[in-house]
């Protein structure tokens, strides 16, 4: 493709002299997507993109198109700006005042990447903003027949939504529909049809000490507080002589952002509240509960570009029971049952089918409950690794960050 | 079933034979009245009354497209409270919310991001299928089958622009329960962790007056109760558009299923009424000005 792009230049008006080496990253040199582009026309009529830098005395120059592999011109260029033709383009009065020309390739929107033929990819992806579905293997394998596998699970999304209202004080709405996860062999499954919460950053904080030990200081103390709503929310354990069905009415929390990135994407908060559940185990029938609970969580982008997430989450719950029930057969009857939730996940795209990621999810967890029949009140561990499949997932929110303490 | 499945597919191949050259989507009567002669399949609110039962749907679909961008599109189709009703027997079939999303672009490719990013060029489009609360009970049993959730990625080989042609095909996960209706106990959980297959051929005429659509899926299953089966689920039908009142049309469908989880064939036949549509852009019943 090279050579037929010198070919190419030899024959333009405009006299495009040499092909230039490649950056460190083994692309030719990219434009600025901040600093004006010009098009010029060859003698055979075909239009050239080209910036020049005036403080470098270098013009950066690329077809107008995008290239085949041969190098033949093929199709408009995607996600490019606008470019006039610029009759006065002057190629031999730019060299003669010292410029050199250089080729490269056309600049590329935020979030996206242009190659060296013009096409365009994006290498920017917003996980808060898809819908996904993957699967999930344990190692543990029955092996004469692949399909047959153990504690393979399956996960799924149907909507994840994040909205920043930004302002004097920026709050991030965070949307969640229908996602949960279900394990086969044993059967497990969860899901929660809505889920809302909000963040916030305020403007004046809740308390400001001055400290007049030496010169005076002043110490802001923010207090970020927020919300955390789910409704129709669905467990399914396995119990001794069957299952035990838990529906998760409604949860209400208050949270506090104990950090939020600039962005607000990222956070680490603890959040306390209550809700309204009922349980059905197979063999001791349904009973009601209010559900104090709370939980300690991390959610973090690692990277600008959103390829690694982190997530960490560690709740407990406390049912209490309007009627006694017995968690064993042995055990005497109680209204009080206690869970206890740790999970730690890593997800990291690993590449993109038409701009649509394809990451891998490892995660790992550990739970304590005595609120199912049968299931003996000790720490339960599991990990596991799969695959997720995003659609959407849209270059990350460019605009000017909010700002704030 | 075999016989019947080989006619529908016969009847989509002259439907795809009779695919053609454009023509007027407005009729002239002799008085000089004005008339619909293609519709909108896909943004409807429907009835079907026919030897299934009676039931109802209502159907959007609508694109997404960038201007920055001219050759990507993102094709969605929803289809919400689809259900029927025997009308003879307690036979009962509904789901929630059905979503098809597809992203068209005109070069499909994988972008490797791994050091210096890489393209290379795929010949399909990308998209997905959702499904969430469908419900299914049959007459003498007092069990009901909920699908909780359905998911499939799906592979478009058409590469179509529009809504008028699918080839589809994608690994399916899915979580379904069994509930007895008097006992109101959960008896039984299937999933199918991407271990299902699913194929779908959908093909519209560009007048919107016919339609075929294949789908069929398969793989192994796994159920709480009798571990991991294989499952076959395979369904044609046809809609075609006889008549219109008020310019809404009104169909005839045919259809047949099957499925190895009942061993059962049911075909139907019966007739679609449009209450609401979106009248095809195409249609003009308002006389053009004279110049």
């Amino acid at each position: 493709m090279t050579r037929s792009l010198t070919l190419a230049l030899v024959a333009m008006g405009i006299g495009l002299p040499r092909l230039a080496a490649a950056d460190s990253g083994g692309l030719l040199p990219a434009m600025s997507p901040d600093k004006p582009v010009i098009c010029g026309r060859d003698t055979e009529g075909k239009v050239w993109r080209i910036q020049c830098d005036a403080a470098a005395k270098v013009c950066i120059y690329a077809a107008n198109e995008e290239l085949s592999s041969s190098g033949r011109r093929t199709k408009p260029l995607e996600r490019a700006r606008d470019c006039e033709i610029d009759q006065d383009f002057d190629r031999k009065k730019l060299e003669a005042s010292g410029y050199s020309f250089v080729q490269g390739r056309v600049d590329a929107p935020y979030g996206w990447l242009r190659d060296e033929r013009g096409r365009i990819l994006q290498v920017n992806f917003d996980l808060r903003k898809r819908i996904f579905f993957g699967a999930a293997y344990t190692p543990q394998k029955i092996l004469d027949n692949p399909l047959e596998s153990k504690r393979t699970s399956v996960d799924f999304g149907l909507l994840s939504f994040n909205k920043l209202s930004d302002g004097a004080t920026p709050t991030m709405h965070r949307i969640r529909l229908v996602h949960g996860e279900v394990h086969v062999e044993p059967f497990s499954a969860e899901i929660t049809i809505a889920h809302w919460d909000v963040s916030r950053r305020f403007l004046d904080p809740l308390l400001r000490l001055t400290t007049f030990v030496g010169q005076p200081q002043r110490h802001d103390l923010h207090l970020n507080l927020g919300l955390w709503t789910e409704a129709g929310g669905l467990e399914i354990h396995p119990s001794q002589g069957g299952h035990s069905t838990i529906w998760k009415h409604a949860t209400l929390q208050g949270t506090l952002d104990l950090w939020q990135s600039p962005d607000l994407n990222s956070f680490v908060r603890v959040r306390s509240g209550i809700g309204l559940e009922g349980q059905h185990t197979d063999g001791t029938g349904y009973r009601s509960a209010l559900v104090p609970s709370s939980a300690f969580e991390i959610d973090a982008q690692v990277d600008d570009d959103g390829f690694h997430n982190v997530k960490f989450e560690f709740t407990h719950e406390a049912p209490r029971y309007f009627v006694p029930f017995q968690n064993s057969v042995e055990g005497s009857s109680q209204r009080f049952a206690t869970r206890l939730k740790a999970k730690l996940s890593y997800e990291a795209i690993i590449l993109a089918i038409n701009d649509q990621p394809l990451s891998i999810k490892l995660a790992a967890g550990g739970e304590k409950r005595d609120d199912i029949f049968g299931v003996p009140d000790q720490w339960a561990f599991v990990a596991d690794a799969g695959l997720r499949f995003s659609l959407w997932a849209p270059p990350r929110d460019p605009t000017p960050r909010p700002a704030g303490p | 079933m075999k016989l019947s499945l080989a006619a529908v597919t016969a009847t989509t191949c002259l439907l795809l034979a009779s695919e053609a050259r454009a023509e007027s989507c407005t009729g002239i009567t002799s008085s000089g009245g004005r008339f619909a002669t293609c519709f909108d399949l896909g943004n409807r609110l429907s009835v079907t009354a026919g030897s299934e039962g009676f039931g109802g749907s209502l159907a959007l679909r609508h694109v997404v497209t960038f201007e920055d961008e001219p050759d990507l599109v993102w094709k969605l189709e929803h289809q919400m409270l689809d259900v029927t009703h025997a009308t003879f027997e307690d036979r009962f079939s509904g789901a929630l919310y059905r979503g098809r999303y597809v992203r068209h672009a005109r070069d499909g490719h994988i972008v490797i991001p791994l050091g210096t990013p890489k393209k290379i060029f795929l010949p399909f489009d990308v998209g997905g299928f959702a499904e969430a609360g469908r419900i299914e009970w049959k007459p003498d049993s007092t069990e009901v089958r909920i699908g909780v959730v359905k998911t499939a990625a799906l592979f478009d080989l058409s590469r179509s622009r529009d809504f008028r042609r699918r080839i589809a095909f994608g690994p399916v996960a899915k979580w379904e329960v069994d509930a007895d209706r008097d006992e109101m106990t959960l008896t039984q959980h299937t999933v199918s962790p991407f271990t299902s297959l699913i194929a779908n051929v959908r093909l519209e005429r560009a007048n919107g007056r016919s339609l075929a659509n294949f789908e069929i899926e398969g793989g192994e299953v796994w159920h709480s109760k009798d571990g991991w089966k294989p499952d076959l689920r395979a369904e044609a039908s046809l809609e075609h558009v006889v008549l219109a009142v008020n310019d809404r049309p009104i169909a005839v469908t045919l259809g047949v299923k099957y499925e190895t989880a009942t061993d059962e064939v049911l075909a139907r036949v019966g007739a679609r009424v449009v209450l609401f549509d979106r009248r095809d852009p195409r249609v003009q019943l308002a006389p053009l000005k004279r110049r």
